[in-house]
């Protein structure tokens, strides 16, 4: 380890650097406000050390971890996103007086976990972040201790957890005694160099496993179930730390994982990945039409984006990187949004996720109303957002290479989830029915800091949206 | 690490030890389910106690501190796993390895010191513990 | 830079509305009111003195071209000719109109309403100035969103459903339309080594048989939808009736014309052969519209549903007319597109006017409404006899324009689609019997028209006039225009293989 080494490493030893700090500072003195600035601070000197370290990429730093550009903005992309739950997490717990601080404690080890997994060159890199991301999110899924549905997600997280990180030990284990080799490269190389007509049946199945897992995380058909009870028994703002930085880091692995092994040498394999995007796209729009609760709602719909998600993958090979990247931005920008509007709108005793409580916002919080409205709207991928950007290069990179069936599966089903985005629109817009019976539940006045991150967040979904041009230019330059 | 190249071991000795597996255990259970004797009567789902019927349920509530204390032994016994590893290799690790056992040991401390303050190693109930709090706040 | 304030002023124009409602109540209708009329004005000014002058690319009056995303050819190109100008017009015009039928009928989330108003009509200019495919497909799917809020907050009683089956058809249609787009884009990529969307660069791009009937079959379903196409039409009754005035008058007068004017300017010149295959398919569904929506107009009780099928009805001309495809035929469907705007638009106007006053829209809860409201009763009727096509209105010249280019084409569909003006004929003067004559419902206090909505009827009903009398400027504005896509369309058209009339036909003004 040199000082270049310690240097690239800087985000993640700010982040565990910070942990500690939040540790100590609740050990000290249990104080909400201290917890959460200490937090942010971390993320913020974490993120200022991006730029600074950029000069020192790409790098590898032991045989674990690599930096390089892809790395760096993936780490940006969760030290944000990480930011924006802090944000929303301070006026969601700060309602609840039930010891919030260690929610930061547990967020930041989460982020850290994440921040290694995109750095991850090596399977065993790989496990670890995988493993302090999933340990983490067993508590903080259900930190709201009083909710009997948050403990049900939280128990039923750490099991279906543990066992993918089984699956994915035991496909690790099954390519090691086939290839000797557990770096992503020598991994990339060996399969390629794999006579590509008969796979041997080892390989395969290790394969088979590590893709049970990724897909586990990732919430693909048919690994998916897990997702709608999570999502609707974890308190919101870490809901929206699930959608995001849990997803984004793992599609962030899936492509470094498969873009070097040139995935249409290996018929199985991809055969394998089209019915996953296939069966998730199809299941996800198609479970989401029924739901009347929001949070489930967009469970099934995460289902479905990380099946565009997936077909990017299939789409694109070498431009993978960039489709999918955007894409991901993008869904992680508008679902931060909803679940940032859901954690606001929530009360001490409940999350507000049913479309009764959204009956009718309009009338109550216009602005609130606008700001759900786009980010829902991005998510269904409707112009002048940032998601149907998203959505046309993945179509674009679909039928450039002919991938027909995926896309038009993908075209059928969008057209279906439009749906269920336009009802929760809808019941926006109505007046809700025990209008001027029931006084509506006064809704909290907003903070500074959550208004400037819901600013934020709307900006950035329609300037993405109306001019993308800037910011696919970075990424075709930093990924390209 | 070099890559050792792929030796063509036949798989199917492999198969084949677990299909012996299987069949042995499965011979063995329902070799006893038609050997067996079979009874039932009053007293066959009983617990057995050398002859003295029991007394209560068997479902006693431990305190939670139990497990608490019990995690805390898991936890700090194999952190201190990792302890020895450095000790083993203490001398071609030299200063380098030093100092980042240092580090993890300070982290170790600082959880410790944390558990200490949140009162997780406290063994009073979370009753008593608030009552000592109100009776020094009148003081 | 003028054709970017056209749709860039409607779009800030309706966040201001917005936002200075909710200080000043009272403020959006009269800064809605200054958006359009600006607007207008801007759109006078680029009127020219001569229609003919053709430039290198075509005949395009102005045009505006910047890079937006160039890495992937994509660029802001807008441009206006002759037959873009006057749509753009009749956006204006039938904005107006809008305006002026929800200036009393919408009491709540009046800033709401004007934004989408404006955004709306901003959509709809963008689809007519775009020629950029991908830019237009971003307008096209820009103004739905919009008018899926007119109906599904303003609506009436069944709205919801109204407004999502609206949005679900649009959508699937126009996604369908994307992918088209973009399989031209890489086949015309791959071609050429040029990646772009440009309209006026992808015309000519040589496809194989396949793939062009695909590609235009993509267009052409989203445009079939919108026009609607009889198969296809489902959700305009159910959009129509539910929608508030204002919005039934820019679904049918605007939104149903963007499908028309889709055809003409992409479907048939980027796709002549395909275009040329599918004609004499699409003229029969085309007749089948014509008849079948007149049938089903017939049989209707609703007032707003009546109108709403005499709209596919007379939008099958429309879709003949194209697939037609000579210039005698596109210069009807021009009149046709204008005059029914303006028609369909003035007897939506007075459905929503009789429905603010009665709270009805049933015919049959309605009837001796003469003796009531004689200024609001003679409008209808003049109205209705538009819509049938009398003489010396609009609707008239556009039919019998249309019928004769037809007949150049196909005699058995021109004397089958006459049958459609036999039952214009019916529901029309059904609509007057029904609702104005016979005897009066007892108790009946009905208010005659306003100022305002005289006003705005008056003018519809000058502009119908005036094009029934001299439909001279419309044809001239259009030639050129209109000649260049036929012309485009030939010289690309390798084979012939249906009677698709000679692309050239020197007389261009009846």
């Amino acid at each position: 380890m040199h000082r270049p080494d310690f240097i690239a490493l800087a985000p993640l030893l700010i982040l565990a650097l910070s942990a500690a700090a939040v540790m100590l500072a609740i050990a000290l003195r249990r104080n909400h406000l201290s917890a959460m600035g200490l937090s942010l601070t971390g993320l913020g000197a974490a993120l200022t050390a991006l730029p600074l370290m950029a000069r020192y990429t790409p790098r590898t730093v032991t045989p674990l971890l690599i930096m390089d550009h892809f790395a760096l903005f993936y780490t940006g992309l969760i030290l944000a996103a990480t930011a924006v739950v802090i944000v929303l997490s301070y006026d969601y717990f700060s309602q609840k007086d039930d010891l919030p601080e260690e929610a930061y404690l547990l967020l930041l080890l989460a982020a850290l976990g994440a921040v290694i997994l995109v750095c991850a060159r090596h399977v065993a890199a790989l496990f670890l972040g995988l493993e302090i991301l999933s340990v983490s999110l067993y508590a903080l899924i259900a930190y709201t201790r009083d909710r009997n549905i948050s403990i049900e997600a939280g128990i039923k997280y750490l099991v279906l957890a543990a066992v993918s990180a089984a699956f994915l030990l035991f496909g690790a284990a099954l390519i090691y005694a086939h290839t000797g080799a557990l770096d992503f490269q020598q991994l990339g190389a060996l399969l390629k160099a794999e006579p590509s007509g008969r796979p041997a049946l080892i390989l395969l199945a290790g394969l088979g496993f590590l893709v049970v897992a990724v897909g586990f995380k990732l919430a693909l058909t048919p690994f998916h179930m897990w997702t709608p009870d999570i999502y609707q028994g974890a308190p919101a703002p870490v809901t929206a730390f699930v959608a995001t930085v849990s997803k984004g880091a793992m599609a962030a692995l899936l492509v470094r994982l498969f873009t070097p092994t040139d995935l249409p040498h290996w018929p199985a394999l991809y055969l394998f990945f089209t019915a996953m995007a296939a069966a998730s796209m199809a299941a996800g729009n198609l479970l989401a039409l029924l739901q009347t609760n929001v949070k489930r709602l967009l469970a099934y719909s995460s289902i479905a984006h990380m099946g565009y998600l997936l077909a990017a993958l299939l789409f694109s090979g070498q431009k993978a990187a960039v489709v999918m990247t955007f894409y991901l931005t993008v869904y992680v920008v508008s679902i931060l949004g909803c679940f940032g509007i859901i954690a606001i709108l929530s009360s001490k005793e409940r999350d507000a996720d049913t479309c009764q409580d959204l009956q009718g916002l309009f009338f109550r919080r216009p602005l609130l109303t606008g700001v759900f409205t786009t980010m829902l709207l991005s998510l269904a991928g409707i112009p002048l957002t940032a998601g149907f950007i998203g959505k046309f290069y993945v179509v674009s990179a679909g039928v450039e290479n002919a991938h027909w069936f995926l896309v038009i599966i993908l075209v059928v089903f969008s057209g279906v989830g439009l749906f269920y985005y336009l009802r929760v629109i809808i019941a926006m817009f109505s007046p809700s029915l025990d209008e001027g019976l029931v006084p509506s539940p006064a809704l909290p006045a907003l903070s500074a800091p959550v208004v400037l991150t819901l600013t934020f967040l709307s900006t950035l979904v329609l300037w993405l949206g109306v001019w993308p041009s800037w910011f696919l230019a970075t990424l075709e330059k930093m990924l390209g | 690490m070099t890559a050792q190249p792929p030796v063509d071991t036949p798989l199917w000795p492999l198969v084949l030890y677990c299909a012996i597996v299987m069949i042995l255990a499965a011979f063995i259970v329902i070799l006893s389910a038609f050997l067996g004797q079979r009874h039932r009567e009053r007293t066959t789902n009983e617990p057995y106690e050398s002859g003295i019927a029991p007394t209560g349920s068997a479902r006693i509530r431990f305190d939670i501190k139990f497990y608490l204390s019990a995690m805390f032994f898991v936890l700090f016994d194999l952190e201190a796993v990792f302890i020895f590893a450095w000790a083993d290799a203490a001398r071609p690790l030299g200063w380098t390895g030093y100092i980042e056992i240092l580090i993890f040991i300070a982290v170790l401390l600082l959880a410790l010191f944390y558990l200490w303050r949140v009162g997780a190693l406290d063994w009073r109930v979370e009753k008593h513990r608030r009552s000592k709090r109100q009776v020094t706040k009148v003081n | 830079m003028i054709l970017a304030f056209l749709i860039l002023i409607p779009i800030c124009g309706g966040v201001l509305a917005w936002t200075m409602e909710s200080r000043h109540p009272g403020t959006a209708r009269w800064i809605a009111l200054a958006v359009l009329l600006g607007n207008l004005g801007l759109t006078a000014l680029l009127v020219p003195a001569r229609f003919d002058v053709v430039s290198a690319v075509g005949p395009f009056l102005i045009s505006l071209e910047l890079a937006w995303m160039p890495a992937l050819g994509i660029h802001f190109h807008l441009a206006l000719d002759g037959l873009n100008l006057v749509l753009v017009f009749l956006t204006h015009f039938l904005g107006l109109t809008a305006l002026a039928a929800a200036w009393t009928e919408i009491e709540h989330k009046i800033g709401f309403f004007y934004f989408n108003l404006l955004w709306v009509l901003a959509g709809i200019m963008g689809v007519f100035l775009a020629l950029d495919l991908f830019l237009f497909y971003f307008f096209w799917e820009m103004m739905l969103i919009p008018m899926f809020f007119l109906i599904s907050v303003f609506g009436h009683a069944n709205r919801t459903y109204a407004s999502i089956k609206f949005f679900l058809f649009t959508q699937i249609s126009g996604l369908l339309m994307l992918l088209a787009i973009l399989g031209l884009y890489f086949i015309h990529g791959r071609l050429t080594g040029r990646y772009t969307f440009n309209y006026l660069e992808l015309l000519g791009t040589p496809l194989s048989d396949v793939s062009g009937m695909l590609l235009m079959l993509g267009f052409l379903m989203a445009f079939a939808v919108k026009l609607p196409a009889v198969p296809l039409h489902t959700w305009l009754p159910d959009a129509h009736t539910e929608a508030p005035t204002a919005g039934s008058i820019i679904l049918a007068g605007l939104l149903l014309k963007t499908g028309a004017y889709g055809i003409m300017r992409f479907v048939v010149p980027l796709f002549p052969k395909a275009a040329a295959a599918a004609a004499p398919f699409a003229m029969f569904l085309a007749v089948i519209a014509i008849l079948y929506g007149a049938l089903l107009a017939l049989s209707q009780t609703d007032f707003k549903r009546l109108v709403a099928y005499t709209s596919v009805s007379h939008m099958g001309f429309v879709m003949l007319a194209i697939f037609a495809w000579n210039q005698l035929a596109l210069q009807g469907a021009l009149i046709q597109i204008i005059c029914h705007g303006l028609s369909t638009g003035a007897l939506f106007f007075l459905a929503g006017a009789l429905q603010e006053r009665l709270h009805t829209r049933e015919l049959g809860r309605m009837g001796g409404l003469w003796a009531a409201a004689p200024r609001l009763s003679g409008m209808a009727l003049f109205f209705a006899l538009a819509s049938l096509g009398l003489p010396g209105l609009g609707n008239f010249i556009a039919e019998f324009t249309i019928l004769l280019g037809v007949y150049q084409v196909s005699k058995p569909l021109a004397v089958l689609s006459a049958l459609g003006l036999i039952s214009a004929a019916v529901y029309s003067l059904w609509i007057i019997q029904a609702a104005f004559h016979g005897p009066p419902q007892p108790k009946l206090v009905l208010a005659d028209l306003s100022g305002r909505e005289s006003a705005a009827l008056l003018a519809m009903l000058a502009a119908l006039v005036f094009l029934g009398l001299y439909p001279q400027p419309v044809f001239t504005a259009a030639e050129p225009a209109l000649t260049h896509l036929t012309r485009t369309a030939a010289t690309q058209k390798i084979t012939e293989a249906v009677p698709a009339p000679p692309g050239e036909n020197p007389h261009a003004s009846p």
